[in-house]
C-alpha cells in the first residue's frame, strides 16, 4: 500500500514539471476531452506519460483514485524508459 | 476433510477468501487471491480441482507448484502484477479460455505452444522481445493485448494469429507492418499506436478492419485505399510529408483523427457518415466549402491551425455538437458562422479558472439569484428570490444536504444540490439531485458536466445506491444533457400537492 500523500507528490510528468496532485487538480478545473486535457498538464505532444496521465484522468471522471495504482503505473513508466534507455531491447 | 485439506482451507481462510462454513474444498469454483502479497501458493493448491476462475492478481508470485495440474476445470486465470519471468509450464494442463498476464516480467512465454484453446490473452507490459516459437498454428486465440513490450518484429508471428479479432501491439518497437499482416484474416481493431512505423505492405489495406490506430508512429507517406470496412482511424502525431485518400477508401468511415501530422490541406474521405474529424495542430488554412457533405458530422476539431475563414456551409451542419476551433486567427465572419452554428460545447470562449467547489455560506445570495434563471425555464415553478434564498439557506445548513458552486474569479457561475433520502426499494440511501444551473454566458464549457460528475463523485463516496433527479418535460436541453451523461429515463411521472 502507498501512502496517499506521497503518490499525490510523485512527478507525473517530466516535461511539465506537474506531480500527480497538479495533474488531478488541472483535469479537475477542465471539461475538454483526455487529448486535450493531457497537453495542459505535459505542455508537450510527446507520450512518456500518456498511459499515467489517461487513467488519472479517467479517475478524475469517475471521481475514484486508485493511488496504488498510479504509484504502480509511474514506477512501471519509469522502468520502461530506463530500460529502453539503456538499449536492453536490443537483440 | 482430511489434513492437506483442512491446511489449505486454514490458509484459505487466512488470506480471508473463502467463508468460514465452506465444509468441502470441491465447492469453491471461484477464489480470488488477489492483493493478498502473496509470494508462493501453497504445494496442495490443486485441492481445488473444481475452481473455474481463479484472480491472483497484484501479489509476488514467481512460480505455481506442480499440483495445479490438478485444476482441470480452470478456464479463467487473471496473475497480472505478479513477478513471473516466465509463463508456468502447469498452464498447459487447464482448459484456459483466458489468460491475463499482464505487468509481469515476462520474457519467455513459450508454453502457450501447448494452450490451445486460449481465447483471450493480455500480455501487455512485460519484456517480450519476440513471440516466434511461442504460438501453435491451431491456437483459438480472439482477442491479444501485447502493448508495451519490446516487440521489433512480427512478421513470423501474424501467420499464426488467423483467428484473432482484436490485436493490441502499441507501444512496442516495430518499425515495419509486414506483407504477412494479409494473413490476419479474422482481424477487426488493431492499435498499433506508438511504435516506430516507417513503413506499412500493401496487403494491410486489404483487410477488414473495422477500427485502426496508427497514432504516434514515423509514418511519412501513406495512401489510405480500401479498407472497405474501416469505420475508425487514427494517424495522429505522424511527421507526413504525404498522406492522401483513394477513392477507394472506407465507404463507411465514421471517424478519422489526423491530429499533429504536419498537415497543409484538409483530407476528404469519401464516406457520408462521417462523425468525427480531428486536425488539430496542422498547418490548415482554409476548411473546404465540401465540408458540407457531411451531413452527420457531430465533432469537428480544428484547433491550433493556421484557419481564417470558414466556409458558410459549415452552419448547416446541423448535427454538430462539438466544435473545437481555438488558436485559430479567426476573422469576424468565421466567428458569425460559428454563432448561427451553435454547438452544444465549443471551446471558442472557454475560460480556463472556473472552480467546482462546495458552498460556503457567502455564496448563498448568488446561489438564490441563479435558481431564478432555472425557474424562468421551468413552468412549474414562480420566481421569487426570498423564498428561494431561504430555500438554499435550509439546504445549506441541513447536515444530510451537498451543495456545490461553479465558481469564476469569486463569482458563482453555476451550482448544483444533492439531498439524501431513503429508498424502499433500494433499502438504501439515494441522493436527489436538483437545481443544477449555470449562467447563460458560462454554458456550452463543460460546467455542467463537471457539477454533475463531482456530486456523482460525492454519491460513491457516501455509499448512496443510485442519484436520481427530475427535469422539465419542455427543457428539451436538460432532457438531452442528462441522457448523455448515463441518465436513465424512468416511467414515473412527478405529482404535488399544495398544502
Amino acid at each position: 500500500m502507498y501512502d496517499k500523500e506521497k503518490v499525490l507528490e510523485m512527478e507525473v510528468c517530466a516535461c511539465g514539471a506537474k506531480n500527480v496532485a497538479q495533474a488531478i487538480e488541472i483535469f479537475g478545473d477542465t471539461a475538454l476531452p483526455f487529448k486535450k486535457a493531457k497537453k495542459l498538464v505535459t505542455e508537450c505532444n510527446k507520450s512518456c506519460c500518456r498511459g499515467v496521465l489517461m487513467k488519472l484522468f479517467d479517475m478524475n471522471q469517475y471521481g475514484r483514485f486508485d493511488y496504488d495504482e498510479i504509484a504502480y503505473l509511474i514506477e512501471q513508466r519509469a522502468e520502461r524508459i530506463k530500460r529502453l534507455g539503456m538499449g536492453d531491447e536490443d537483440e | 476433510m482430511n489434513k492437506s485439506e483442512q491446511e489449505l482451507k486454514d490458509w484459505l481462510l487466512w488470506h480471508n477468501c473463502i467463508d468460514e462454513n465452506i465444509d468441502s474444498l470441491a465447492n469453491i469454483v471461484r477464489l480470488d487471491l488477489s492483493g493478498k502479497k502473496i509470494e508462493e501458493l501453497p504445494e496442495n493448491f490443486g485441492l481445488l480441482c473444481n475452481l473455474i476462475v481463479l484472480n491472483l492478481a497484484n501479489n509476488r508470485l514467481r512460480v505455481f507448484p506442480d499440483s495445479l495440474k490438478e485444476l482441470s476445470k480452470l478456464t479463467n486465470i487473471d496473475m497480472r502484477r505478479n513477478s513471473f519471468e516466465q509463463l508456468p509450464s502447469v498452464l498447459q494442463y487447464m482448459p484456459l479460455r483466458s489468460i491475463n498476464a499482464s505487468a509481469n516480467r515476462l520474457s519467455d512465454v513459450f508454453i502457450l505452444q501447448k494452450c490451445l484453446h486460449v481465447r483471450v490473452l493480455d500480455l501487455s507490459g512485460n519484456l517480450l522481445k519476440s513471440l516466434d516459437n511461442s504460438l501453435d498454428e491451431e491456437n483459438e486465440i480472439r482477442t491479444l493485448n501485447l502493448s508495451s513490450n519490446l516487440l521489433h518484429d512480427m512478421k513470423t508471428v501474424f501467420p499464426l494469429l488467423k483467428n484473432v479479432e482484436r490485436l493490441n501491439l502499441s507501444e512496442n518497437l516495430l518499425k515495419v507492418i509486414p506483407s504477412t499482416v494479409g494473413e490476419l484474416l479474422s482481424l477487426e481493431e488493431i492499435n498499433l499506436s506508438y511504435n516506430e512505423i516507417e513503413m506499412i505492405d500493401s496487403a494491410f489495406f486489404d483487410l477488414d478492419l473495422v477500427e485502426v490506430d496508427l497514432s504516434s508512429n514515423q509514418l511519412r507517406n501513406l495512401h489510405l485505399s480500401s479498407l472497405i470496412e474501416l469505420e475508425k482511424i487514427v494517424l495522429d502525431e505522424n511527421p507526413f510529408e504525404k498522406l492522401d485518400v483513394d477513392f477507394s477508401f472506407a465507404p463507411y468511415l465514421r471517424a478519422l483523427s489526423c491530429d499533429g501530422c504536419g498537415l497543409k490541406e484538409f483530407l476528404l474521405p469519401q464516406s457520408e457518415e462521417i462523425e468525427l474529424l480531428c486536425y488539430s495542430e496542422n498547418e490548415i488554412t482554409a476548411l473546404p466549402k465540401e465540408i458540407e457533405r457531411y451531413t452527420k458530422l457531430k465533432e469537428l476539431d480544428i484547433d491550433e491551425n493556421r484557419i481564417v475563414d470558414l466556409p458558410d456551409s459549415l452552419a448547416n451542419l446541423t448535427y454538430l455538437e462539438i466544435l473545437y476551433v481555438n488558436g485559430n486567427p479567426l476573422s469576424m465572419e468565421a466567428k458569425k458562422v460559428i454563432t448561427i452554428l451553435d454547438p452544444e460545447i465549443c471551446d471558442l470562449n472557454m475560460k480556463t479558472g472556473i472552480t467546482i467547489e462546495k458552498a460556503a455560506k457567502n455564496d448563498l445570495p448568488e446561489m438564490a439569484q441563479l435558481l431564478s434563471v432555472l425557474f424562468a425555464i421551468e413552468s412549474d415553478f414562480t420566481i421569487d428570490y426570498s423564498k428561494q434564498l431561504s430555500g438554499i439557506t435550509r439546504l445549506f445548513l441541513h447536515e444530510s444536504s451537498d451543495l456545490l458552486v461553479a465558481k469564476y474569479e469569486e463569482k458563482v457561475v453555476g451550482m448544483v444540490t444533492m439531498q439524501r433520502l431513503i429508498s424502499s426499494a433500494e433499502g438504501d440511501y439515494v441522493g436527489q439531485i436538483e437545481d443544477l444551473v449555470v449562467c447563460e454566458e458560462y454554458r456550452k464549457m463543460g460546467v455542467g458536466s463537471r457539477l454533475i460528475n463531482k456530486m456523482r463523485s460525492m454519491a460513491i463516496d457516501y455509499g448512496y445506491k443510485r442519484i436520481q433527479l427530475a427535469a422539465d418535460v419542455d427543457n428539451a436541453n436538460a432532457l438531452a444533457f442528462y441522457s448523455r451523461r448515463g441518465f436513465k429515463k424512468t416511467h414515473l411521472n412527478i405529482y404535488h400537492y399544495v398544502v
